[in-house]
């Protein structure tokens, strides 16, 4: 496009245009360049030290490898290594708050000791609100000395790693934080290169329209052309007919959608009492369905949960948040929470979850979407007669494995080549769902 | 090129002027216009949905708790025919209180007869209600439980020995962090996942 109208203007302008378009390219060339070698020395430096902080744990032998897989294995799930407090205390330092015989004691049997009276057993049984620690009554002398070694060698180098390491591991810290912003910075440069090559373009198409129109347009302001232009299209029969048709088409259009969408939801997306994230409990946790629609299997409701399983993981998970306050203040009050219901079917219309989900072996998102990435939950499916009536057409009867359905697949075949659809069930019939 | 940067501007206008009227009337909040509102808002009382304050209830709700006492009828099996063609009827009122894990661990076995079924029901009522937490193999390494923290590993030392009773009084009260899970799997769905977890147990 540039290239054929460029040859009516004057060579040497062209010329100008094309050198102009060259430096640009040859910038942006060297710009990413500079990016790419930046973020790859960038992530070289933070690969180099991640291994240097690896063969910086000091060596301790067989024992110490023996005593990661057992920590890792029997004791990480409660307890860091660091003083981090997960579950149980932090052991870093263990040895030194406790000896060796106490320890093993305790591991093998930490309800023996609270009940033998121990002091420390105690007040530590108290400190964690009286959560019992599982006893590894298996473990030897050879697995506690392990373990002790492990969490010892583990908790190390992370205790001198603002001495010796510093200058090492900082680095390494920040090396993702850098990465982002040179990527940020250079997607920034990119865009601003893009920003200069469309300016270009715009003034080469005024040149290029100033040479059309003649010099005595130059004189007019870019608005006092726009409202020109604005007049000469509003004053054009055809273009006015054609906005009325257009409107007229446009109101028909709107009319008969209007008509056709009563009573049909589909995109109803209601603001809930409390701002509960599908996306994040579906999705990213990947918890499932059925946890908390705990009737989506069994019965004709899938159910909306009730409290307790909101706090089978929220007596721990961000109880602070001003959201899950609510709950706590529902259960306290024993007022229910007061959901607004999303996908709700008129009356004159009966359907059953477990029949779908269970039998017809549907999965959820077949008719409620892709549920796992909505943070606002919102009616996908139009849920008509049309809609249900569609796929009880296409849909097979998964009769495999199941006796209930054993003589009607003998019976159908006997008169039928094709599978047997759910229409072929009665999945048309009036009073299926009309009752 | 006039002509044509006209009729550009012409379809562009048009197509916003269509866009404004086709998304002006949506409103995420609203269900839009319903045809007999009363078939969306039921007059009668429906399970789970409740639109209007109930004025005979006390408490304005249309739900009634049962009366202080009431025992549920269980709406699941309890008879299982065992292999050596002898019926357990596992009629469990099961009374055990919660701190009686140790009598729950010596007292109660699993009345259904393991099964690949069997195993095969308990993996997927485990793959609805544990996985979450305990992970796909048992290791505590569900996404849940890594923020939850405390899952252990089936598989470990002091875990890949317990037994039926244990299993199932865990799953029914909880033990630890993990809370009660009785509101959500009845005993026969309970049993089977104490199939699920043994074959965890084993690590592979």
């Amino acid at each position: 496009m540039i290239e054929n109208n460029s040859s009516v203007v004057l060579q040497s302008e062209k010329v100008g245009i094309l050198h102009y378009i060259n430096m640009i390219r040859k910038f942006y060339k060297s710009i990413l360049a500079l990016s790419v070698a930046v973020s790859i020395s960038i992530g070289y430096v933070a690969a180099q030290d991640s291994t240097s902080i690896a063969s910086a744990a000091p060596a301790g032998g067989g024992d110490v490898a023996k005593g990661e897989g057992l920590f890792k294995n029997n004791c990480a799930q409660c307890h860091a290594v660091t003083a981090e407090v997960v579950v149980g205390p932090g052991l870093a330092g263990i040895e030194e708050r406790r000896d060796y015989a106490w320890l093993k004691n305790w591991i093998n049997n930490p309800m023996g000791v609270i009940g033998s009276g121990d002091k420390y057993a105690n007040e530590l049984y108290l400190k964690y609100n009286k959560t019992q620690m599982t006893a590894f009554a298996a473990f030897g002398d050879e697995e506690v000395k392990s373990i002790l070694a492990y969490v010892k060698s583990a908790s190390t180098p992370v205790a001198t790693a603002p001495v010796a390491g510093a200058v090492a591991t900082t680095p390494a810290e920040t090396g993702g934080g850098t990465f982002i912003n040179v990527i940020l910075v250079a997607l920034l440069v990119i865009m601003g290169l893009v920003l200069v090559a469309l300016l270009g373009i715009l003034q080469l198409l005024n040149r290029l329209s100033g040479a059309d129109a003649g010099a005595a347009d130059t004189s007019l302001s870019f608005g006092e052309k726009l409202q020109a232009s604005f007049k000469n299209i509003a004053a054009n029969k055809t273009v006015r007919s054609a906005i009325v048709w257009a409107f007229i088409l446009l109101a028909t259009k709107a009319t008969f959608d209007g008509m056709y969408g009563i009573g049909v939801h589909q995109g109803y997306a209601p603001k809930q009492p409390i701002a509960f994230s599908h996306k994040l409990h579906a999705g990213e946790m990947k918890i499932n369905c059925a946890y908390c629609h705990t009737g989506v299997y069994k019965g004709k409701q899938s159910g909306i949960p009730s409290a307790n399983i909101c706090m089978n993981c929220h007596n721990a998970i961000k109880r602070e948040s001003p959201e899950i306050q609510k709950i706590y203040t529902a259960i306290e009050t024993n007022k229910p929470i007061e959901w607004v219901r999303v996908h709700n079917l008129p009356d004159l219309a009966y359907f059953n979850h477990a029949q779908h989900t269970n039998v017809g072996g549907l999965e959820c998102k077949n008719c409620h979407g892709e549920i796992e990435k909505m943070e606002v939950v919102q009616q996908r499916s139009s849920l008509t007669m049309g809609w249900c009536i569609d796929c009880h057409r296409k849909s097979e009867v998964n009769g495999k494995d199941n006796g209930y359905y054993a003589k009607l697949m003998e019976a159908h075949s006997a008169v039928s080549k094709g599978a047997m659809k759910v229409q072929d069930n009665g999945g048309l019939e009036c009073a299926k769902c009309h009752y | 090129m006039k002509v044509s940067l006209k009729n550009i501007s012409l379809a562009l206008s048009i197509v916003t002027f269509s866009t404004v009227v086709l998304t002006s009337c949506s409103d995420n909040n609203s269900t839009g216009w319903e045809f007999a509102p009363n078939m969306y808002n039921s007059r009668a009382y429906e399970p789970l949905t409740q639109w209007r304050k109930n004025i005979i209830n006390a408490d304005g709700k249309d739900m009634r708790s049962p009366v202080a006492g009431t025992i549920s009828r269980a709406n699941y099996q309890t008879s299982f025919l065992q292999d050596d063609s002898t019926v357990v009827n596992d009629l469990m009122v099961y009374n055990l209180p919660k701190d009686s894990i140790a009598v729950a661990e010596v007292t109660l076995k699993n009345p259904i007869p393991w099964s690949d079924k069997a195993e095969e029901e308990g993996k997927v009522l485990y793959e609805r209600n544990c996985l979450h937490c305990h992970g796909e193999k048992g290791a505590g390494d569900g996404a849940v439980g890594k923020v939850y923290k405390g899952v252990p590993n089936y598989a470990s030392d002091a875990y890949k020995n317990m037994n039926d009773g244990h299993i199932f009084h865990v799953i029914t009260y909880g033990k630890g962090r993990m809370w009660s899970h009785a509101s959500q799997v009845n005993p026969e769905e309970r049993w089977k996942i104490v199939h699920y977890v043994h074959r965890l147990q084993l690590g592979n």
